[in-house]
């Protein structure tokens, strides 16, 4: 053909560059600050009760990246796409880090009493002596009997180590079968592609399943009384949001050196660019329509959950949180320009990492007496900025290890061939 | 307006996307303005080989998009609060959560509806005449699977001859001289 010259070649060394390290040096330092910050302040408040908040925070962030790229990884071998190539070995890295977001939710694991309503008061005599005390209202007491059969201490193990069993089978399967897929010769590829994509298939059903019981056990039922049926997909989506931000981050970081500066072409920095704009779109879709049907609804026993959040200066927060996480990162991602530059797109990608930290805060904060209604300043508040940082900087760390740990490119798949390919010669 | 009879251009024939991009390439560094590309498929390299960066397509849209979202938000506006004011379930006249979804369809809707026919105006379309569908080689390959560059006859560089042998020197399959 004319145009061989055109031709990229793979090269010979497919290992993570050097940089890498450097990156996991700066993330440790950056944690242990954080994490002498976090623990200043707990000092200065006197209490511990928000360095644990902030730690569900720090949580549902890092377990967002693990598993939700555990997810997108299936996603990927269900779907196909050359920007799978990618993002492979990274959302790999991403699922591999597994254990260290089980050791974080230890932590909470063992503070349950200090965090849910439903871990104080066990039974229904309890709930009767909380009430008769004035300690909780009656909605709570009434919502605390009826969903003890799901909220209660032993429950909550059985679940949730049932929910780290299953991701972490699914973990260990799939990195294990791209490495075999890797050690095979070329002719057995399409076998790969079907196997790996009937194995993914039910994972992203029992992925979801298994998400929802985690969030609706460490956020939702922070609120006893709170219920909304779109709760898990809602943070499915913003899984997607953030595991895509932090995959294109790390893809064009990883593009000033090989293999990525080879594998990383414009057109496919620009379809993730499109993809993470259609979940920025989803995201606030599903929570808006949210909010619009319980609005709608303004039924007593759901509408407190918004007032709580939306009072007492709470209101500020979700206008901020509004722009931040949709307004945002929607205007910067509709330019075709900005997708298509390095620079810009991993700025926005930061910066919703960011956003969805500050979602996770008003998520979370509200949850509790003393803030709902009413935000107001404490040394204790502080922590939502010092622990969550802490904790995704040791995870990014953890991260930076996983990611060295394999060559960076599947090659035994035929979009290498393709992605070698000069940038005109598609479709 | 320039007169309609005489040669529109020449036009080079390639049979690969990469060696389009090659010749237009080079033409555009030789210091041609007046030329185009013509594909079965966008090939976004040949546009900015000949220096076409940008259009106006997006701007038509988001000032559509801005059109659809104001349209109906105040059309809502204006019936919930002035027109026929209703009381639905004690809430406020002005209920802006309601309102959100039929502007935001509008939204989508004239975004869209901008983009098709914004696209097609600024392309010219429709149109019922085109000087290139003259050359056969044009009307057979330029929707399946030939890629075809056209220096017209407008740019002060032009010359018969001297032009059709600058083209041949850019290894075409064939070079052809295109009649209003």
């Amino acid at each position: 053909m004319a145009h061989e010259t055109h031709i990229n070649t793979l090269p010979a060394d497919l290992s993570a560059p050097a940089f890498v390290d450097a990156w996991r040096t700066r993330a440790l330092l950056v944690g242990a600050v954080f994490a002498a910050i976090a623990a200043g302040l707990a000092l200065a408040d006197g209490s511990v009760d928000h360095l644990l908040r902030a730690w569900v925070l720090g949580l549902v962030l890092t377990f967002g990246w693990a598993v939700g790229g555990l997810a997108l990884l299936m996603v990927q071998y269900c779907t196909g796409g050359k920007w799978g190539l990618l993002l492979r070995r990274p959302l790999e890295a991403m699922s591999r880090t597994l254990p260290l977001v089980f050791v974080y939710w230890l932590v909470v694991a063992l503070n349950i009493k200090r965090l849910y309503l439903w871990a104080q008061f066990t039974s229904v005599q309890d709930t009767a002596i909380a009430l008769k005390n004035g300690i909780i209202t009656e909605a709570q007491a009434h919502c605390l009997d009826f969903k003890r059969g799901m909220l209660q201490p032993q429950t909550f193990w059985v679940v949730n180590l049932f929910c780290f069993a299953i991701w972490g089978f699914y973990m260990w399967r799939l990195n294990a079968l791209s490495l075999k897929r890797d050690a095979e010769s070329p002719d057995t590829t399409p076998l790969w592609i079907k196997k790996l994509e009937n194995f993914s298939g039910p994972g992203i059903v029992i992925y979801s399943l298994t998400m929802t019981a985690a969030v609706i056990y460490w956020v939702m039922s922070m609120d006893v009384t709170w219920f909304s049926s779109v709760y898990g997909l809602l943070f499915l989506v913003g899984q997607g949001y953030q595991v895509l931000a932090l995959g294109i981050i790390v893809a064009i970081a990883l593009s000033k050196a090989e293999p990525f500066k080879t594998i990383l072409r414009q057109t496919e920095q620009h379809d993730l660019g499109k993809l993470t704009f259609a979940f920025v779109m989803l995201n606030i879709y599903l929570g808006f329509a949210q909010f619009l049907i319980i609005w709608s609804g303004n039924l007593p026993e759901e509408i407190p959950w918004y007032l709580d959040r939306i009072r007492g200066h709470w209101g500020v927060i979700i206008t901020l949180d509004f722009l931040f996480h949709w307004l945002i990162p929607f205007s910067l991602l509709l330019s075709r320009d900005l997708k298509r530059n390095k620079k810009r797109l991993t700025r926005v990608c930061q910066w919703m990492i960011f956003a969805k930290a500050f979602d996770l805060f008003w998520l979370i904060e509200p949850n509790f007496k003393d803030a709902a209604r009413n935000l107001h300043f404490s040394w204790g508040i502080l922590e939502y900025a010092a622990v969550p940082v802490a904790l995704a900087s040791f995870w990014v760390a953890f991260f930076c290890t996983q990611l060295k740990g394999r060559p960076l490119v599947q090659t035994n798949d035929p979009h290498v061939a393709e992605i070698l390919e000069p940038e005109h010669v598609h479709a | 307006m320039p007169s309609r009879e005489g040669t529109y251009g020449l036009l080079a024939e390639f049979d690969t996307p990469s060696d389009l991009v090659r010749a237009a390439r080079q033409a555009r560094q030789d210091g041609w303005r007046r030329l185009d590309c013509y594909t079965p498929y966008p090939v976004e390299e040949a546009a900015e080989a000949i220096g076409f960066h940008r259009n106006k397509v997006p701007l038509l849209t988001l000032v559509g998009a801005l059109m659809g979202l104001a349209a109906m938000f105040s059309l809502e506006t204006w019936i919930a609060t002035l027109a026929f004011p209703l009381n639905i379930g004690g809430r406020p006249l002005y209920s802006w959560p309601a309102f959100v979804v039929p502007a935001y369809e509008w939204t989508i809707l004239w975004a869209g509806l901008s983009a098709a026919f914004g696209m097609l105006a600024l392309n010219g379309l429709p149109s019922l005449y085109h000087p290139l569908f003259n050359a056969p080689n044009f009307r057979n390959g330029a929707t399946t699977d030939k890629f075809f560059l056209c220096l017209e006859a407008l740019d002060p560089k032009f010359d018969l001859v001297e032009t059709k042998e600058y083209l041949e020197a850019l290894h075409p399959v064939s070079v052809v001289e295109v009649e209003y």
